[in-house]
């Protein structure tokens, strides 16, 4: 191996780290303001990011279906807010998503993705579905090649796209952003890169715990999203706030991880589960009446208390119905007309996994959904909720370091923002970080001690002897946070995991025979300090917050609004731990 | 220990799209040209199946994903409808 590596400097005025939906959104907006965009990207944006092989829903405000339904955008705020995050949600950028993600979706109708079809009742000659809200909001979409699209677009753009360097280390000159440094992960080189300003948008924190099926790779969340732009800015001591929310495991099509989630999901509008005698466990959901739009008008606060009310008594988990001697569940789609289930094929084909998935069921499994149940199995892990936990922001997703945005799931406070974050986020920060940049006129000097660093860091991992093979390091990491972050946690075991992480710290070598290994020993110190802020801020909330996390301290059991409707912010100073609360505006 | 990708001699034209989208890079062009792709980290596949879609020869198998024994779906079969 090399002794020395190599160092590529590159100038940039705006640099997007990470390109999935909201990186390559935010480097085609800042394209259109006259200035030098750059995006880095791990793997490819070609089929990077949570949609990397797709996504074909995003809610949305659609103004020509839902002032017919006489549905507000506050209705759709409100929804949100107390539905799916129970108040505990930024709303001002809830508003944000929520008021902009229909021009988003125009916008990608301009990029060459089909979201109108012929045989559409819908206004718009739309396809939209119940998901999330009192009243259908899921705007579906041809989006199975959406990051091809974008990526072509962005290049058509003049957008500078650096594939295959893993970004490690952000760059901070007086209080103001100045740079940052990447790996590559093939070449092994250094990449310094030069920016007047930074949109963080690497996606969300996975490989936290032990993966449910024993296949490593086998993850709902792609699985190289290591939670690499949270842990870049922790390290540089910037706030992160909701790390607290790792979820507990929960049920979804079993085995093959896939983004389906649930019959609320992207098996609309047939899908219900049923258990081992066909009896209805979760009922299926039907297509709107399209034909009668705008006849009866909804009182989205009456619906919203009627759904509140149910809410408050909880159905049990798939987990404690198992318990009590219930299952096994199966998705079932038996009950849907032929119309329905090729919709629902149509739908799966375009997100995630599910064009795979559906030509695996199919040629390897004999599989047919008109006859067919799949059985509803544990998922693993993952932070809860996309968007919820990450970096704060405000409207203009501005961080507290000068010149150093956010987008997407690397921002926090906004749980569910999903795909309509990414979009909406990253075009806002695109535009603000593209204006910001075009008003400075020199770049700032760089810190040469941090480059020097780094590579004396990369340089000792490649030149190692001894050492661990970086899944060695990752499977204890994983360990220690499963158990003491598990379901269930306490202070006494919370603080006797952040001893124990300290020691894997203290006794873990990477060694790495090439870039590549390299790359994965940058992911597992990613893993590390992302779990070092999941059990350090679990043992700061004292108190459990059942809905919507699922998080549950024996010691402090019940929800304490009073103390706690807040988010938890945390971030390192001199090496130690520094809280601070922000409150939630309702 | 798994052999998650299966390349297909007689239809792969070795035009090596997989290994350029592979999101986990655990693909390598064949020094061979025109052969196909070395899988040089299997157990580090995704299973996100970016190779597949991007592959010009899908429809002629050039590449078949197989999900390892674990991660096979369970079913409940049903009369025919």
């Amino acid at each position: 191996m090399k002794p020395d590596i190599e160092v590529i400097p590159v100038e940039t005025d705006v640099l997007v780290i990470g390109g999935g939906l909201a990186g390559c959104m935010a480097g085609i907006k800042a394209s259109e303001y006259g200035v030098k965009a750059t995006i880095a990207e791990k793997a490819n944006t070609l089929s990077s990011g949570c949609a990397g092989t797709g996504v074909d829903h995003s809610w949305a405000y659609i103004p020509p279906i839902h002032e017919k339904m006489g549905w507000t955008i506050d209705d759709l705020i409100e929804d949100h807010a107390q539905l799916i995050a129970r108040g505990f949600i930024n709303k001002e950028l809830l508003r944000l998503v929520a008021s902009e993600n229909y021009s988003r979706m125009l916008d990608l109708e301009k990029f060459g993705i089909k979201i109108r079809y012929e045989d559409s009742k819908i206004p718009g000659k739309f396809r939209i579905v119940y998901q999330f809200h009192s009243l259908p909001s899921s705007f579906n979409f041809d989006g199975r090649d959406l990051k091809v699209k974008l990526t072509l677009e962005a290049k058509k753009r003049g957008v500078n796209i650096v594939n295959r360097v893993m970004m490690v280390a952000l760059l901070i000159t007086d209080g103001q952003i100045s740079g940052a440094l990447g790996i590559g992960t093939n070449n092994g080189h250094l990449y310094s890169f030069r920016a007047k300003t930074v949109v963080m948008s690497t996606g969300r924190a996975n490989r936290l715990t032990p993966n449910v099926t024993g296949i490593w790779g086998n993850h709902r969340i792609p699985v190289n999203e290591t939670g690499d732009g949270r842990a870049m800015a922790f390290r540089a001591g910037i706030p992160i706030i909701n790390m607290e929310f790792l979820s507990s495991g929960y049920y979804s099509i079993g085995n093959y991880e896939l983004n389906l989630g649930s019959p609320r999901n992207t098996v609309q509008p047939a899908a219900a589960v049923t258990g081992p005698n066909g009896e209805i466990i979760v009922p299926r959901t039907r297509f709107y009446d399209w034909e009668n739009l705008g006849k009866e008008k909804v009182d989205a606060r009456i619906s919203r208390q009627k759904m509140l009310s149910g809410n408050r008594n909880p159905r049990p988990s798939y987990e404690q119905l198992k318990q009590q001697g219930e299952g096994p569940f199966y998705l079932d789609l038996t009950g849907g007309t032929e119309e329905e289930i090729k919709y629902i094929e149509w739908s799966i084909g375009n997100e995630g996994k599910g064009s795979l998935f559906l030509d695996y069921l199919k040629n390897q499994e004999g599989f047919d959904f008109r006859k067919d149940k799949l059985e509803w199995l544990p998922n693993s892990r993952e932070m809860a909720g996309t968007a919820s936990s990450g970096l704060v922001v405000n409207y203009d997703l501005e961080t507290e370091v000068k010149g150093l945005f956010g987008a997407g799931d690397d921002v926090g406070g906004v749980p569910w923002a999903g795909a309509p974050g990414a979009f909406v986020m990253g075009w806002r920060a695109g535009e603000k970080a593209a204006k910001e940049a075009r008003q400075q006129k020199v770049f700032l000097p760089v810190d040469a001690e941090q480059i020097e660093s780094l590579k004396k860091l990369c340089s000792g991992i490649l030149q190692s002897k001894e050492g661990q093979h970086w899944r060695e390091v990752e499977l204890a990491v994983q360990n220690a946070v499963d158990y003491y972050a598990g379901d269930v946690r306490a202070g006494n075991t919370l603080r006797r995991g952040i001893e124990r992480l300290n020691d894997i710290k203290k006794n873990a070598l990477f060694k790495a025979e090439n870039p590549h290994e390299l790359m994965r020993c940058l992911e597992v110190q990613s893993i590390i300090d992302n779990a070092e802020m999941v059990l350090n801020a679990s043992l700061e909330r004292q108190e459990s917050r059942w809905a919507p996390f699922g998080f549950i301290r024996a010691d402090f059991p019940q929800q304490d609004d009073a103390k706690w409707l807040t988010f938890l912010a945390l971030k390192r100073k001199e090496g130690k731990f520094e809280f601070s609360r922000i409150p939630i505006r309702q | 220990m798994f052999q998650p990708l299966v390349f297909n001699e007689k239809t792969c034209t070795g035009c090596n799209n997989c290994v350029d989208v592979c999101l986990m890079e655990i693909l390598e062009a064949n020094p061979k040209k025109g052969k196909p792709p070395l899988v040089k980290y299997p157990d580090e596949c995704a299973y996100d199946g970016a190779c597949w879609m991007r592959c010009p020869q899908r429809e002629k198998w050039a590449i078949k994903i197989v999900p390892p024994l674990p991660m096979r779906v369970s079913i409940l079969r049903g009369e025919k409808p």
